[in-house]
C-alpha cells in the first residue's frame, strides 16, 4: 500500500540495536548497530541474504530471543514507549495486542492434532479473557477476513494446503488487530501464484485495517514492488535504506548494486548478468572495516580499516558506504 | 559424521567419558581376575600344607635271594616319611564384610569379593558377545529389507513384528527350561534370538530414510552397484545408530543373562553375577539380611547398564546437534 | 546446433500407487501423456509449481524408476523401462541429473575428493592414486573452486551452499554427459549466489555442446537459462514453445496466470490484480479433462469433457486449450 508522506507519526523506532547470540567463542553479532524508523501504515521491507540477521532484528523487537540469544545494547521505541527495556512480563501485555509476528514456515507452526479455529481462539484467549462463544465468534471472523470458509473452523491442519494454513497464520496475527505485524518469510515456501493472492491479501487487510508490515525476505524483486521503503541488510549492518522505487532504480551500495543484478527480469532484453562472488564474513570476528569490502567491486584503500559512514541523500534514501562521503548529508555512523 | 570425529567428540563428552571409564574398570576387572581375587570362588576354606620335615626317616628292608652261586638278588623296600603340617582354615560361613572377606561369604563359605570380581568375566563377555551377535544380525536384516525393499522387506519385515510382538522373557525362559544342555552358550543363543527384532526395526528406519537421500541418488545414477551403495555410502551414515543400537543391546543381554540366571535357568555352577544372584536368593539372603551377598553383584549390574546408558546418552547428543549443549 | 534430437518423450506417464489403506488401488498421477522433444545442445526449462510433475519427469529421465506406460527415445534408440546392467551403465554415463538440495546430494561422511574421484572410479577412468588427484584438482578449478587444496579434503559441511552445489555441478560434468536434468539447482542458494551457478551452466552448454532439462518454478529464472520452455500442471504440459514466444506471447491461460504472479518490479507500481482462486488439484484424483478447468477463467463446457489436443499456435509453439 502507498502511503503519502503526510501520515508521518513514528510507528517504531529502532536505535543502535546490537542483539546476537552467546556461543562458546564469544558473542555473535548477529545485528550490529541497527537503526531505523517505521511510520504509521508504512510497509516496510528488509531484504538480505542467510545470515544478514534479518530473523535476529525480528525476534528481537518482539522481545522473543532465547536460549543464548540476547540484546547487547541499544533501544527499540514503539509507539513512543521505550520497550526494549519492558520485562517478559511487561513485553507480554503489549506482544501480540499492539505488535505480532508470522513467522518463517510459519505453516508448520500449527499444531497438528488441534483444530485450526481452537488455535486461534488460543491465541485470543491467551491475552484477553472473554467468553469462550465472543472468541469463537471473533476467530471465525477473522477466518473470513482472510478468505477461508467459516467451515474450515473445525478442519485440522493438514486438512489445508500451504497457502491456507499460511493464511490461518496471518489471521492469528491480526486477532487482535495489532498496529503492527512483522512477516519474516512468510510466502518463502509457496508456490508463487499462491505467494501472489497472499501478498495480495496482505495488501488488502492492510487497507482495510490499517496496520504496518515489516516484511523480511531475501527476494527483493518482490519486495520492490510492494513495499513502501526498502532497507537492504548485510552481515548484520543495515547497508542501504530507502522508498522502493528509489532504491531499485538508483541503487547507491555496491552490494545492492549487485543484488538488483542478480535477479533476471521477465520483460526486456536478455542479458548476461552476473552474481557476486565470495561469502559474507564470519559474525564472531567481523572485519574492522566495510563489511563487504572483500566482495566489493569498487573497493578503496580505506574500505578496510574505517566502516564507512552513513550518507542521506534526498527522498530519505540513506546509505553507509565510502563512494559517498562529501557528497548528500553525512549522518552520525 | 566421520570415525575420528566421533570418537573425539565421543570422549569430549562428560557422559560417555564417565560411562566408558565405568566399562574400562570391569574390563579391568575381568582381565585381572586371577591376580585381583583373592581367594577361589568356589573354594570355602583355605588349606596350607607346609611340609615340616622330608624325608624324616627312612626305613629299609632287604629281602635277599641267592638265586646260584655267582648271582644275589636283592628286594630293597624303601619307604620315607615326611612329616607335613596342614592348617585348614575354613572361611566363616554367611558373613559380614571383614578384612579377610571384603564383601564377606556365602552361606557355604565362599568368598564372594572373589566371585564378584571372577563373575566380571561371564557377565561382561556374556552381554559384550550378545550385544555384537545381536547388532550383526539387526544390521544386516535392516540393511538387506531397507535397500532391496520388494518382497525381501516384506519377508523380513513381517518376520521381524512378529517376534517383535512375542515378549521376550517369557519366550526366553520357555526356551531355557526346555533346553537340556545349560551354561553360558545357550544362554547367549537364546538372548541373541530373542533381542534381534527391535533394533532390526530401529535401523530398518534410518536405512529407508537414507536410501531417499540425494545422495544415495546420485550414487545410483553414478552408476554405483548396490553392493558399494550399501556399504560406502549409506553404513557410515548410520555409525551413531550402530553404535547406539549396540551399547542398547549390550546393556539388555547383561540384565537379560542376569535375569535367566537369577531364576535358575543357567548353568548356576558357573560364577557369574546372575548365579550369584540365584544363589543369594535360594539360600535366603535377603530373608536374613546378607546384604553383602546379593548388594554387590546388583549394584554391578546397575552400574554396567549405567554405563552403557551414559555412552547411549552421549551418542544421541553427539549424532543429534539440538540435544548438544552449546 | 544440429535439429538432431537427442531425447524424445512419447506420451510418458507415471502413476504411484496409494500407500494407504483407505485409498487402496489408488493411484496418483504423477505425469500423464508427457511429451516432448529435446534438441541436442538445447536448454529446455520445465517451468511449474508444486505437483506440476516436473521433478517426476526429470526422474523418468533419469531412469529412477520404470515409467507407466508411454515411450521414452534416447539417442534414437528406445529405452525399456525394465533394463539393466552394462547399457544402463552406459547411459547412466550420459544423464545426469543436479539435485536441488546441494547439501543432501552429497555424503556428509565423504570428503570432497572421496565425492569427486569415485564416478572415474566407477566408470574405469581410474588413472591410478595420484592421477586421480591431480584430476580432481583440475576438477574443482574448473568450478571456480580455486585453490583446489583448500577444498579436496573438506567435507560437505566445512563448505558453504554455493561452494557445495560447485562440487555437485563438477561431479555431473565430470563424467561427460550428454544431457543434464537440472532440477532446481539454484533455488535454496542464496540469491547473489545464483546468477554465478546458472552462469556456469551455461558455459558448460556453450562449450560442451551439453543439452539440459532446466527444471524451476521460477519463470524469469527460465527465461534467463533457456531456449525452448514447457509450463506443466498438475503433471501435464500445457504449453511449449520458444521461451520469448511463450512468456511474451504466453496463450494457454495458465502460463498467463504464471505470468502475471510472478514478481516483476520493473513493472513499477501499476498491478493488475491476480484473478484466480482454487488451488492446485490433488493429483490422486485430478480433474477430467483439461486439468486447469475449474480455475480457468475462460472455462467452456467442453474443457470438462474431454483432455484437449495439441493446438499449433505459432512456429513450433503448442498448447492444450480449446480456446
Amino acid at each position: 500500500m502507498r502511503n503519502s508522506e503526510s501520515s508521518k507519526q513514528v510507528l517504531l523506532e529502532v536505535r543502535n540495536l546490537q542483539a546476537g547470540y552467546e556461543v562458546k567463542k564469544g558473542f555473535v553479532g548477529a545485528v550490529d548497530d541497527v537503526s531505523f524508523c517505521l511510520h504509521k501504515g508504512e510497509f516496510l521491507g528488509i531484504a538480505g541474504e542467510s545470515g544478514c540477521g534479518k530473523s535476529t532484528l525480528a525476534f528481537a523487537i518482539m522481545n522473543l530471543l532465547r536460549d543464548n540469544a540476547r540484546i547487547r545494547s541499544g533501544e527499540i521505541d514503539f509507539q513512543g514507549r521505550l520497550v526494549s527495556a519492558l520485562s517478559g512480563e511487561g513485553f507480554n501485555k503489549i506482544r501480540w495486542v499492539n505488535l505480532s509476528m508470522v513467522f518463517q514456515s510459519a505453516m508448520n507452526a500449527l499444531n497438528p492434532v488441534l483444530k485450526v479455529g481452537e488455535q486461534l481462539c488460543d491465541a485470543i484467549h491467551a491475552h484477553r479473557s472473554i467468553s469462550a462463544q465472543k472468541a469463537k465468534e471473533r476467530a471465525q471472523q477473522m477466518l473470513q477476513l482472510v478468505d477461508i470458509g467459516p467451515e474450515r473452523y473445525d478442519s485440522y491442519p493438514h486438512q489445508l494446503s500451504g497457502g491456507m494454513k499460511q493464511r490461518v497464520m496471518i489471521a492469528m496475527a491480526l486477532v487482535l488487530e495489532p498496529q503492527l505485524v512483522i512477516m519474516d518469510e512468510p510466502t518463502t515456501a509457496l508456490d508463487v501464484v499462491v505467494q501472489r493472492t497472499i501478498i495480495e491479501k496482505i495488501q488488502e487487510l492492510q487497507q482495510q485495517l490499517d496496520f504496518s508490515v515489516i516484511f523480511i525476505t531475501h527476494d527483493l524483486s518482490l519486495l520492490v514492488e510492494i513495499s513502501d521503503r526498502l532497507a537492504i541488510m548485510y552481515a548484520g549492518k543495515i547497508i542501504e535504506e530507502g522508498p522502493a522505487q528509489d532504491v531499485f532504480s538508483h541503487p547507491l551500495h555496491p552490494y545492492t548494486h549487485g543484488l538488483m543484478n542478480a535477479f533476471p527480469s521477465l520483460s526486456g532484453p536478455i542479458r548476461r548478468m552476473g552474481g557476486i562472488e565470495g561469502k559474507p564474513p564470519d559474525l564472531l570476528d567481523p572485519p574492522k572495516g566495510c563489511r563487504f569490502f572483500p566482495r566489493c567491486s569498487q573497493v578503496m584503500d580505506r574500505c578496510a580499516n574505517t566502516y564507512p559512514p552513513e550518507i542521506l541523500f534526498e527522498g530519505d534514501h540513506r546509505v553507509a558506504c565510502h563512494l559517498y562521503e562529501g557528497k548528500g548529508d553525512m549522518q552520525n555512523g | 559424521m566421520m570415525l575420528g570425529d566421533l570418537w573425539k567428540l565421543f570422549l569430549e563428552n562428560k557422559k560417555a567419558l564417565a560411562g566408558l571409564l565405568i566399562l574400562l574398570f570391569f574390563v579391568g576387572v575381568a582381565l585381572f581376575a586371577p591376580w585381583i581375587a583373592p581367594y577361589d570362588p568356589r573354594g570355602n576354606k583355605l588349606v596350607d600344607q607346609e611340609v615340616l620335615e622330608e624325608s624324616r626317616g627312612r626305613k629299609q628292608t632287604v629281602e635277599r635271594t641267592q638265586l646260584d652261586e655267582f648271582t644275589e638278588e636283592r628286594i630293597y623296600d624303601q619307604t620315607f616319611t615326611t612329616r607335613t603340617k596342614e592348617t585348614t582354615v575354613k572361611f566363616p560361613l554367611k558373613s559380614p564384610p571383614t578384612s579377610k572377606h571384603l564383601l564377606g561369604t556365602t552361606h557355604s563359605g565362599q568368598d564372594i569379593f572373589s566371585q564378584v570380581v571372577w563373575g566380571t568375566r561371564v557377565s561382561l563377555s556374556v552381554g559384550l558377545v550378545t550385544g555384537l551377535f545381536t547388532t550383526l544380525v539387526a544390521l544386516t536384516l535392516a540393511l538387506s529389507a531397507g535397500y532391496f525393499g520388494g518382497r525381501v522387506d516384506e519377508v523380513i519385515s513381517l518376520f521381524t513384528n512378529v517376534f517383535l510382538v512375542i515378549p521376550s522373557l517369557p519366550l526366553m525362559i520357555v526356551i531355557a527350561a526346555y533346553i537340556t544342555v545349560r551354561g553360558v552358550v545357550p544362554i547367549i543363543l537364546i538372548l541373541g534370538l530373542t533381542s534381534w527384532p527391535w533394533p532390526t526395526r530401529l535401523l530398518r528406519s534410518q536405512v529407508l530414510s537414507l536410501k531417499n537421500r540425494d545422495f544415495v541418488r546420485v550414487a545410483a545414477s553414478l552408476g554405483e552397484k548396490p553392493g558399494f551403495i550399501i556399504f560406502r555410502e549409506i553404513l557410515p551414515n548410520m555409525i551413531s545408530l550402530v553404535m547406539a543400537s549396540f551399547f542398547q543391546s549390550t546393556m539388555a543381554a547383561i540384565i537379560g543373562e542376569a535375569t535367566l540366571e537369577f531364576i535358575g535357568l543357567g548353568n548356576v555352577s558357573v560364577v557369574s553375577w546372575g548365579t550369584l544372584l540365584y544363589w543369594a536368593q535360594t539360600n535366603g539372603a535377603l530373608l536374613s539380611g546378607a546384604w553383602w551377598w546379593f548388594l554387590p553383584p546388583g549394584i554391578c549390574i546397575a552400574l554396567i547398564g549405567t554405563s552403557f546408558a551414559l555412552m547411549n546418552f552421549a551418542i544421541d547428543e553427539i549424532s543429534n546437534p539440538k540435544l548438544r549443549k552449546r | 546446433m544440429a535439429d538432431r534430437f537427442i531425447l524424445e518423450l512419447k506420451e510418458v506417464s507415471k502413476h504411484f500407487p496409494v500407500r494407504s489403506f483407505r485409498r487402496f488401488g489408488q493411484v496418483v498421477h504423477a505425469m500423464d501423456e508427457v511429451s516432448f522433444r529435446l534438441k541436442e545442445g538445447e536448454v529446455l526449462a520445465l517451468v511449474g509449481e508444486s505437483g506440476s510433475g516436473k521433478t517426476t519427469t526429470a526422474s523418468i529421465i533419469a531412469r529412477l524408476y520404470p515409467q507407466t506406460s508411454g515411450k521414452f527415445v534416447f539417442e534414437g534408440k528406445e529405452i525399456d523401462p525394465g533394463r539393466s546392467g552394462k547399457r544402463n551403465l552406459a547411459y547412466r554415463k550420459k544423464v545426469q541429473m543436479i539435485f536441488q538440495d546441494p547439501f543432501s546430494s552429497l555424503n556428509p561422511t565423504h570428503t570432497i575428493f572421496q565425492i569427486l574421484s569415485r564416478p572415474y572410479v566407477i566408470h574405469g577412468d581410474a588413472a591410478g592414486k595420484k592421477g586421480l588427484r591431480s584430476r580432481v584438482q583440475v576438477l574443482l578449478e574448473s568450478v571456480g573452486l580455486e585453490p583446489p587444496a583448500q577444498f579436496i579434503d573438506k567435507f560437505p559441511h566445512e563448505l558453504s551452499g554455493g561452494q557445495r552445489q560447485r562440487v555437485n555441478i563438477a561431479r555431473t560434468f565430470s563424467v561427460e554427459p550428454l544431457v543434464i536434468l537440472a532440477d532446481e539447482p539454484t533455488s535454496m542458494l542464496d540469491v547473489s549466489i545464483r546468477m554465478s551457478i546458472m552462469n556456469m551452466m551455461l558455459e558448460y552448454r556453450e562449450t560442451r555442446n551439453v543439452s539440459t532439462v532446466y527444471i524451476t518454478h521460477d519463470l524469469a529464472g527460465a527465461r534467463y537459462m533457456s531456449d525452448r520452455i514447457a509450463v506443466m500442471y498438475a503433471g501435464m504440459i500445457m504449453e511449449i514453445g520458444p521461451t520469448e514466444h511463450v512468456i511474451g506471447q504466453a496463450f494457454h491461460p495458465y502460463t498467463k496466470l504464471l505470468r502475471s504472479a510472478a514478481p516483476a518490479p520493473e513493472k513499477g507500481l501499476k498491478r493488475q490484480k491476480l484473478v484466480t482462486h482454487g488451488d492446485i488439484p490433488s493429483l490422486i484424483d485430478p480433474p477430467s479433462g483439461c486439468r486447469f478447468h475449474p480455475r480457468c477463467p475462460f472455462k467452456m463446457e467442453e474443457c470438462s469433457k474431454r483432455i484437449p489436443d495439441w493446438k499449433e499456435v505459432d512456429a513450433g509453439h503448442f498448447a492444450r486449450c480449446f480456446l
